[in-house]
């Protein structure tokens, strides 16, 4: 009977107020203006005319429609499928396996009884505040490992992040209650069984969370595109929207090459910034709809009841 | 022998961390050998355990300038800010969002909130470009002039870039902030609330004495982690949104944005690793010290 | 329980040492005779072996072992690489018994790039390099090999068709670790302008001698034109620019000091003490405060030939060469509008002898071999142009002996990277270039002042702290400057002050003394 209740959403008796509703629904509706808006305006961008962008600036209602951007691009459309491709793989099969080894190592750090808690806490913790620098963090993928153009180098190094698994720790501490697992435990159910038979289910608003943060880890990588590959086979497809913008970067900081560049007879160029935005848009593709996914699982542990009785 | 027996108890632990300590181990640890690339002047052909050491050499540079203390300040004092203004508004939205009563809005905005995190810092700069720009920015043809004012090169206006730059910040990261507090604040058990509105409190006093207490070990957690990063700042937004543009320097210069200018132009592993191992520190000591705060006023909020 | 922590902390210290060393080890092994020592060996033989050989006649290609290239470069991949490196292959067998491998590197991840290969040793054989693209660096990191005995050996070619000046100019400390691109030695600064603009607007540009004269046009354009702006200006690309004041930065343009290549003078000063560049400044701020140049200069990042091509610029200053204005009128599609002014003397630096270059790894298998490549790029006609264009009747077709015009699938190989591969003057010219232009290029090198400092390339090593506080002093205040965004009575002396409170002296000394050290040994 209580379970029935929660599920059917909040009690209507415990709710906020209407007037402070709809003030948040305004305050909500005008923020949310904010943050699409700019989305808006690079899409307008992406589909104007170069020459109208050089001498007139952005504008939400282009001049004049252009597609000469999207065709650019297009006209690489089998490397981009490609990209998308590995991209997609990486991110799917990335995501699950960094999901369990993370709350695999985020449990027994999360459970009060475990004496060496504290001891493997810092022992992830201390990973967030020092590295050793790009150089022998790349030995050891490219020597040790020999991941050179591999695709499981675009997997590997984002499998664990320690951010990740102290979230995942603290909401374990929070939400599992130790009632739960001291009952579980009287019934006979080993750790791995308690683990993913009461504690993964509960979980699963976080689980969700970390796995967004995840996916979008490893779709939004283009760094590890840039170290590990020099094959066009195994390209994701941030770096292949991402390498013009580093392009551009480069020009920006370095103007003494351009200039040296230019001088000894080499041409700099790189595309207009229509493309560049056409790019934004590309590079985000697919991703944006990684996220209503996710939010279906944000939704009460439905154990609750049940465990307790 | 207290090892052993602790080991026979609890050893479905350590198989259950084995992957995780695994990758730790050989993708941060191993690696971590490398500060010693900070004190030495390094040779490839040599090897670079045989190059010579230089001692604290590589560091000077870090304390040479005369802003030394200028970009130290900046980058502490944004990070404080974003660490408030990344605790207090995603707080806020996923509160605020998790009492929406038409729960289809609710996740509508949930969605849309997200989409600035989706943009590489060097597309937001551009839009913040489209927005400031001299002549054909948004601001000043449409904005100012509605007020009847004059244009404003707002690139060498250094009093509006200390409020700017944790606006871009907040705007751009507030969605993904406010999901983990959202996941949290959806975990909390009911039985807490329908006790409350039984004893007749009112939604306000729910959110003040209920909610915010169950939110506060996260909010710890998040601080923490984020005073350790302290001496980091997010390369992107000082380095592409203010476009390398001179007279903001004294509110845009940060310990990134120098090292990066130096390693451009000299190209030595060794000054951006002595950075890093200065960074580092600097945060390793303020976590130890915020951490043994949080444990002096209460031992289970502590991070280890 | 404090000791047991203790016992545990020794045993993850003794598995990290154990699997530092297991690394180290393996590492070494795995990378298949491009780790260290055995790289390093094989080097020390080839250059000891390359001493008999050098007196017998070349080796026949039959005597040789095949051996893989690879080549490294920056630009963008193309997409043909493959068929180009199959036709160089049946031509490199039969030469020297070598194949290739093309690995260009585009420009935004090559720096990083670059790093990696030469900090993990991969083996690579031929790497493009400059002294703008931290060639002293890398030489210093032990990433180059010396080439002196290997062109006696195997570079007769380079040695036979290079103007002395290059090689002469872009040694370190004695010694050559790249061989300079054969091309245009000289250099020389002015603007390039819309020449239909100035005919509609009757201005006269024969009267432009100096930056000074341009007062006069950039008011007529700004009066004819009003929704022109008549100079765009960027970072890098000023007045002040080194290419148009013929500073000489001695090595790296970022690092402070500098003599002028147009003069006698070897004393070494900071920019500010020069009165070329403190007037330069001052004419730059009076026309930015006219409005003649666009206002976003100090911030903008649209490079000028885009803003060019955008229509709405009238001039834009460019380092000069033969027929510079007609490159600039294919890029930006004004073809037929644009014409160039130079406005400095012409000179001969180390910015150009070192301006492009290909070096030699230390991690080559195969150092004589790299060196025959290199050889064979300065002198032979079919691979040169085979590498730079692609493979005729496909990327391009011939309209007459040395002119060639594009397919429809030159865009599946056409890399421009001419000027980084061996000798220009062996290159086909496009037919829509002028005919002439080797021919315009080598008289260009003529008559070319040649500046003090040439073949001296300044080792920073000891001032790296003042250096890297200088460089962030220069990126908040020269931008501004020298597009002329700030006043530069009240400005330049805050810049100076900076400047000398981040250690300028101290740099401009050591220069200074390595210099007259370089000056005195010549």
């Amino acid at each position: 009977m209580e379970a029935v209740k929660r599920r059917s959403g909040p009690n209507p008796f415990n709710g906020v107020s209407p007037v402070a509703n709809s003030l948040i629904n305004i305050f909500f509706t005008i923020y949310s203006l904010c943050c699409i808006l700019p989305l808006v305006l690079i899409v307008m961008v992406s589909l104007s005319n170069e020459q109208d962008i050089l001498t007139m600036g952005y504008s939400f209602i282009p001049n004049r429609i252009d597609l000469t951007a999207y065709e650019f691009l297009l006209e690489d459309w089998r490397q981009i499928l490609r990209s998308y491709g590995v991209t997609f793989f990486v991110t799917v099969v990335g995501t699950l396996i960094s999901l369990i080894v993370m709350s695999l190592y985020a449990y027994p750090i999360s459970r009060t009884d475990f004496p060496q808690r504290k001891f493997f806490t810092f022992f992830i913790f201390f990973t967030m505040l020092f590295n050793g620098g790009l150089v022998p963090w790349y030995l050891v993928y490219v020597q040790m490992l020999e991941l050179r153009n591999n695709i499981w180098a675009l997997i590997l190094p984002l499998i664990v992040s320690a951010f990740f698994v102290l979230i995942i720790r603290t909401f374990f501490q929070q939400t599992i209650p130790s009632a739960v697992l001291e009952s579980a435990k009287i019934d006979g159910a080993g750790e791995l069984r308690i683990f993913f038979q009461i504690v993964m289910p509960l979980s699963l608003p976080v689980l969700a969370t970390v796995a967004l943060f995840s996916t979008l880890n490893y779709w939004n990588d283009w760094f590890l595109s840039l170290v590990f590959i020099t094959d066009d086979k195994t390209l994701s497809i941030q770096y292949l929207m991402y390498k013009t913008l580093l392009n551009i970067q480069f020009m920006a900081s370095n103007s003494n090459a351009v200039a040296a560049i230019s001088a000894a007879g080499g041409v700099v160029s790189y595309p207009n910034e229509t493309v560049r935005m056409a790019m934004a848009i590309v590079g985000i593709g697919p991703i944006v709809f990684a996220y209503p996914f996710f939010q279906k699982y944000f939704v009460k542990g439905l154990t609750v009841g049940a465990v307790k009785g | 022998m207290a090892l052993v027996r602790n080991m026979k108890k609890y050893w479905v632990f350590y198989v259950m961390m084995l992957p995780g300590a695994a990758f730790l181990i050989l993708n941060n640890y191993i690696p971590m050998l490398g500060v010693l690339i900070a004190f030495k002047s390094v040779n490839y052909e040599i090897g670079m355990l045989k190059s010579p050491w230089v001692g604290l050499d590589n560091f000077q540079y870090l304390f040479k300038t005369t802003d030394a203390w200028i970009i130290t300040r900046n980058t502490i004092l944004y990070n404080a800010a974003f660490i408030v203004l990344n605790l207090v508004v995603p707080v806020a939205f996923a509160i605020f969002l998790n009492e929406m009563r038409n729960k289809f809005f609710a996740k509508v905005h949930q969605t849309i909130l997200f989409l600035p995190y989706f943009l590489s810092m060097v597309v937001v700069s551009y839009l913040v470009y489209g927005f400031l720009h001299d002549t054909h920015g948004f601001v000043n043809t449409t904005v100012m002039k509605s007020f009847g004012l004059e244009p404003v090169q707002w690139y060498f206006q250094k009093e509006v870039w200390p409020y700017l730059l944790p606006l871009v910040n907040t705007w751009k990261n507030v969605g993904y902030y406010a999901v983990i507090y959202l996941a949290a604040v959806i975990g909390f058990d009911d039985e807490y609330y329908e006790a409350a509105t039984i004893d007749g409190a009112s939604k306000w006093q729910q959110i003040k004495s209920i909610t915010i207490p169950l939110l506060v070990p996260m909010m710890i957690i998040m601080t923490l982690l984020q005073i350790g990063r302290i001496f980091y700042a997010d390369f992107g937004l000082f380095f592409q949104v203010p476009r390398e543009s001179g007279p903001l320097f004294p509110v845009t210069n940060v310990i990134d944005t120098y090292v990066y200018r130096t390693f451009i132009a000299l190209g030595d592993v060794g000054l951006s690793s002595a950075a890093g191992l200065y960074q580092s520190i600097c945060g390793f000591i303020l976590v130890f010290v915020s951490n043994w705060v949080v444990r002096r006023i209460d031992k289970d909020k502590a991070l280890f | 329980m404090v000791q047991m922590r203790k016992k545990r902390f020794s045993a993850i210290i003794v598995m990290l040492v154990a699997m530092l060393l297991f690394s180290a080890c393996s590492g070494g092994k795995s990378a298949g005779g491009a780790n260290d020592t055995t790289g390093g060996d094989q080097a020390t033989n080839a250059a000891e072996s390359a001493e008999p050989q050098a007196s017998k006649p070349a080796a026949g290609a039959s005597d040789l072992k095949p051996y893989e290239l690879k080549l490294v470069y920056t630009g963008a991949p193309q997409a043909d690489e493959k068929k180009v490196e199959e036709a160089m292959n049946t031509y490199l067998t039969e030469k020297i018994n070598a194949t290739i491998d093309i690995a260009p590197i585009d420009w935004g991840p090559w720096e990083d790039k670059l790093n990696l290969m030469i900090a993990s040793r991969e083996k690579v054989d031929v790497v493009f390099t400059a002294q703008w693209q931290k060639y002293a660096v890398n030489v210093a990191k032990g990433a180059f090999k010396d080439l002196g005995p290997l062109l006696e050996s195997h570079g007769q070619g380079i040695v036979e068709s290079l103007d002395p000046a290059f090689l002469e100019g872009s040694k370190i400390d004695g010694k050559n670790y790249g061989v300079p691109t054969n091309k245009e030695l000289a250099a020389q600064g002015g603007i390039i302008y819309r020449k239909d603009i100035a005919e509609e607007l009757g201005i006269d540009m024969t009267q432009v001698i100096t930056i000074a004269d341009l007062d006069a046009v950039f008011k007529a354009v700004k009066d004819g034109k009003p929704g022109m702006t008549p100079l765009y200006l960027k970072e890098g690309e000023t007045f002040n620019s080194h290419y148009l004041g013929n500073y000489d930065a001695l090595g790296d343009t970022s690092i402070p000091g500098m003599i002028l290549k147009d003069s006698d003078s070897t004393k070494v000063v900071p920019s500010y003490e020069l009165p070329r560049y403190v007037d330069t400044l001052k004419i730059t701020r009076e026309f930015y405060k006219k409005g003649y140049i666009n206002s976003d200069a100090a911030t903008n990042q649209t490079m000028n030939t885009d803003a060019m091509k955008a229509g709405n610029v009238f001039a834009m200053t460019s380092s000069l060469k033969p027929g510079k204005y007609a490159e600039i009128e294919n890029q930006t599609g004004l073809i037929g509008k644009l014409a160039q002014i130079p406005l400095n003397e012409k000179t001969i630096a180390t910015s150009e002898t070192a301006g492009a270059m290909l070096a030699v790894s230390t991690t080559s298998g195969d150092p004589e071999r790299a060196m025959m490549f290199i050889n064979l790029l300065h002198t032979d006609k079919y691979l040169n142009n085979l590498l730079n264009f692609g493979i005729e009747g496909d990327h391009y077709e011939k309209a007459s002996e040395e002119i060639i015009k594009p397919t429809d699938n030159t865009k599946s190989y056409s890399p421009g990277a001419a000027w980084m591969l061996g000798s220009q003057f062996l290159n086909y010219v496009w037919e829509s270039e002028d005919p002439d232009k080797w021919a315009q290029y080598k008289e260009f090198n003529q008559n070319a002042k040649v500046s003090p400092g040439l073949g001296f390339v300044f080792n920073s090593d000891s001032v790296k702290a003042e250096v890297g506080a200088i460089v962030n002093v220069d990126s908040q205040y020269l931008i501004a400057l020298e597009t002329g965004s700030v006043d530069v009575d009240k400005v330049l002396p805050e810049y100076i002050e900076k400047l000398k409170a981040a250690g300028i002296d101290k740099i401009i000394e050591e220069k200074q003394t390595q210099f007259d050290k370089f000056l005195a040994s010549k």
